[in-house]
């Protein structure tokens, strides 16, 4: 048994070594974090509180907003044809939460304390919310995933239990998902005294939402696309053109809201006279209204390299909108900026390579890319997935 | 607009901007009193800068910390309820709950609750009235005690409004005609009265009503919005699988089983049963690459 796992992880290839390498580094530095404390490692400050972590989150959370938004697509509204997407993108969520929940531990203070969300509830609170949804949403999703995991194991007569309980779990899911992505919008309406009034709104909720259901779609099919070079897996291409086929429709939705929301708060003319506002909030106008263009397209639905440049401006326009909310546009006090310090920037990266490893490594010995039933494999594929049998 | 009304038993600050020298006794009492570094005290000062030409130079300064608002918004946004608002008006902090999150660090529209950036495991620095001290009865807060010129005085939070535009109204032409923290936030417990206008001082200008106000109301609606999504999903979902099941039968039932397979039809169409295609293997689809 021990031999064959160090047979196995000789047989991986540099790539995952690489990957560990940096996970491992980024990881000591957090270690060091956790030991040393804010001050000494962050560049945080009274006028910062947050930095690039909490940007860091909010855009992985809309990352992984695909999981919900195809567990609804399939599930919920029984497109079943996009089923085959559901397992690559519901890892792809849970791996996203994971990071999140990683870099919220570090980022608390007193991260000795972090189970107190569970047992002193102020419910008037979004990032009480959050923490609650976030933490509920994850189970659901390893829930989600198990039966990935289960497969080909000694426990795999589990999985029609599992199955049984799909859609309530779905629905769960899904109503929890729309709670928490909307409340990381809501977290910001109380801070309007120093979020850019471009950006706050008290749509923020609903803005959070839109643009998750677009991030997430945009994360499948950059996902499936890069696994199809990367693991020669993929969707089908109908499914992956299918899915592009709700993202014009979703930004469009989201552009209105934004841009009509500002002109009926009177803050149309902020557009262009709040200088490096204006330019950071017309830069994430129009990363989004080139996918819009192009995701129309039906050639590019079906063109896996249109598609990903599409999907790629979908991503960084949702980005760019996080760190806006987060970072870029809330106002200095008294001249005051920040910029993340090495230390952050690297247990970024080493968590980042810590999601991508874990994301190949179970690619490439679980069930992934297939469906729930078992179909016909090439006899090719077998060897990498006999590991979970002894 | 506020949640909180008020008993009359709310104590409150009046700070003369006009009495202030400057000399920070309050901070080092305040340090003191709660054994907190200089460094991160929980009261500092602020001030105009040297003004006008020489001869004729002036310089105006106030003490700084906690405005106690009536609707505060670092209790609305506190993860954990760390932060609470009394019935004596007094916001007090519970150090023994405190994440560390710094949420209520951003939510304050006055910038007031400071961090112990230097510690190992960092707690939130904010006045608390000396609430401690106010316990016996009779003792006031250390800063005011300790103030030689009463530029910080404190009492009962409606004498300290009544003082606060007594003052103003006695002494035309000396102070602004603005009580800074009458409307502030939502209306506060700390009331200033300042001869130069408070942007000069560096305060800032908070809007009247407290962002805390707009937090609940969209916060209040979460049970609600989460019921309507359940019901709305659940509906859905039947809907469509009643409908599919009436239409072609056995189809849609069998959800979470493999129906995938490609679509030949392009484009999303709600509610239509797919067709059963034979199973198609992913992998194989990747290796025609
Ligand atoms: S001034 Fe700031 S810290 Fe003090 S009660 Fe008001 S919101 Fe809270
Ligand atoms: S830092 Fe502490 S007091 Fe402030 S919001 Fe977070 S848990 Fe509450
Ligand atoms: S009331 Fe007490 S805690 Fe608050 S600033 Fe004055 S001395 Fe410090």
């Amino acid at each position: 048994m021990l031999k064959k796992i160090i047979d196995e992880v000789k047989s991986l290839s540099i790539g995952y070594y690489i990957l560990a390498v940096i996970a491992a580094a980024g990881l000591s530095v957090a270690g060091y974090r956790l030991y040393a404390g804010l001050g000494t490692t962050t560049n945080l400050s009274k006028a910062f509180p947050w930095g690039v972590w909490i940007s860091f989150d909010l855009s992985t959370v809309a990352f992984s907003g695909g999981a919900f938004t195809l567990a609804a697509l399939v599930y919920v509204f029984h497109l079943h044809e996009l089923h085959s997407a559901v397992r690559p993108t519901v890892l792809v969520g849970l791996i996203g939460y994971a990071s999140v929940l990683l870099i919220l531990f570090m980022d608390l203070g007193r991260w000795d304390r972090f189970y107190h969300f569970l047992i002193y509830p102020n419910l008037n609170s979004a990032l009480f919310e959050v923490s609650w949804c976030i933490m509920l949403y994850s189970t659901i999703l390893i829930y989600e995933l198990s039966p990935v995991l289960l497969k080909n194991s000694r426990w795999s007569g589990a999985i029609k239990i599992i199955e049984k309980w799909t859609i309530p779990m779905v629905i769960a899911g899904v109503t929890l998902s729309t709670l928490h992505q909307s409340s990381l919008g809501t977290l910001f309406i109380v801070m309007s005294p120093r979020l850019h009034a471009l950006w706050h709104s008290m749509l923020l909720p609903v803005f959070f939402l839109i643009s998750s259901l677009a991030a997430g779609l945009a994360m499948v099919i950059a996902g499936a696309i890069l696994s199809y070079w990367i693991f020669k897996r993929t969707l089908a291409e109908n499914v992956q053109a299918e899915l592009a086929w709700f993202i014009p429709w979703i930004l469009s939705i989201y552009l209105v809201l934004k841009v009509g929301e500002l002109e009926i708060t009177d803050e149309l003319h902020l557009l262009f006279s709040s200088g490096k506002y204006s330019t950071l909030y017309l830069t994430e106008l129009a990363l989004l209204v080139v996918p819009l263009i192009l995701f129309a397209i039906k050639r590019v639905r079906h063109s896996r390299g249109w598609s990903l440049t599409g999907a790629a401006f979908v991503l960084a326009g949702v980005v760019l909108n996080r760190f806006n909310a987060s970072w870029f546009a809330i106002k200095p006090v008294a001249g005051e900026m920040y910029s993340p310090s090495w230390m952050e920037v690297a247990i970024l990266i080493g968590v980042l390579a810590t999601a991508v490893l874990a994301y190949s490594l179970i690619a490439h010995y679980f069930p992934l890319f297939e469906e729930t039933v078992p179909v016909e494999r090439p006899p090719k594929r077998q060897p990498s997935l006999a590991q979970t049998g002894d | 607009m506020s949640e909180t009304t008020s008993n009359g038993n709310e104590y409150g600050f009046l700070i003369d901007a006009s009495r202030c020298i400057d000399c920070r006794a309050c901070l080092v009492a305040c340090s003191v009193e709660n054994e907190v570094p200089m460094e991160t005290t929980r009261i500092w000062i602020q001030e105009t800068g040297v003004q006008g030409e020489f001869p004729n130079l002036a310089r105006f300064s106030a003490p700084y910390h906690c405005m106690h608002c009536d609707d505060p918004s670092c209790v609305s946004a506190c993860t954990v309820g760390a932060l609470q608002k009394g019935d004596d008006g007094i916001v007090t902090y519970d150090q023994d709950r405190c994440i560390g999150c710094r949420y209520c660090m951003y939510a304050c529209p006055f910038q007031v609750p400071n961090y112990e950036w230097k510690e190992q495991l960092p707690l939130i620095v904010k006045c608390d009235m000396c609430v401690s001290r106010l316990s016996d009865g009779h003792s006031i807060p250390a800063c005011a005690a300790t103030c030689p010129t009463d530029a910080i005085i404190f009492g009962k939070k409606s004498d300290m409004l009544a003082e606060a535009h007594r003052r103003i109204d006695q002494n035309p032409g000396k102070f602004m005609n603005h009580v800074y923290g009458e409307t502030e936030n939502g209306g506060t417990a700390t009331f200033y009265i300042s001869p130069v206008p408070f942007a000069e001082l560096g305060f800032p200008a908070a809007d009247e009503a407290s962002p805390a106000y707009f937090n609940r109301l969209v916060t209040h609606g979460t049970p609600t919005v989460a019921g309507a999504v359940a019901v709305g999903l659940s509906s859905v979902y039947l809907t469509i699988k009643h409908h599919a099941e009436a239409t072609a039968q056995g189809v849609g039932a069998a959800h979470g089983q493999n129906q995938a397979g490609p679509n030949e039809a392009e484009g999303a169409v709600v509610g239509t049963a797919v067709p059963q295609n034979p199973d198609l293997p992913q992998a194989a689809q990747g290796q025609e690459a």
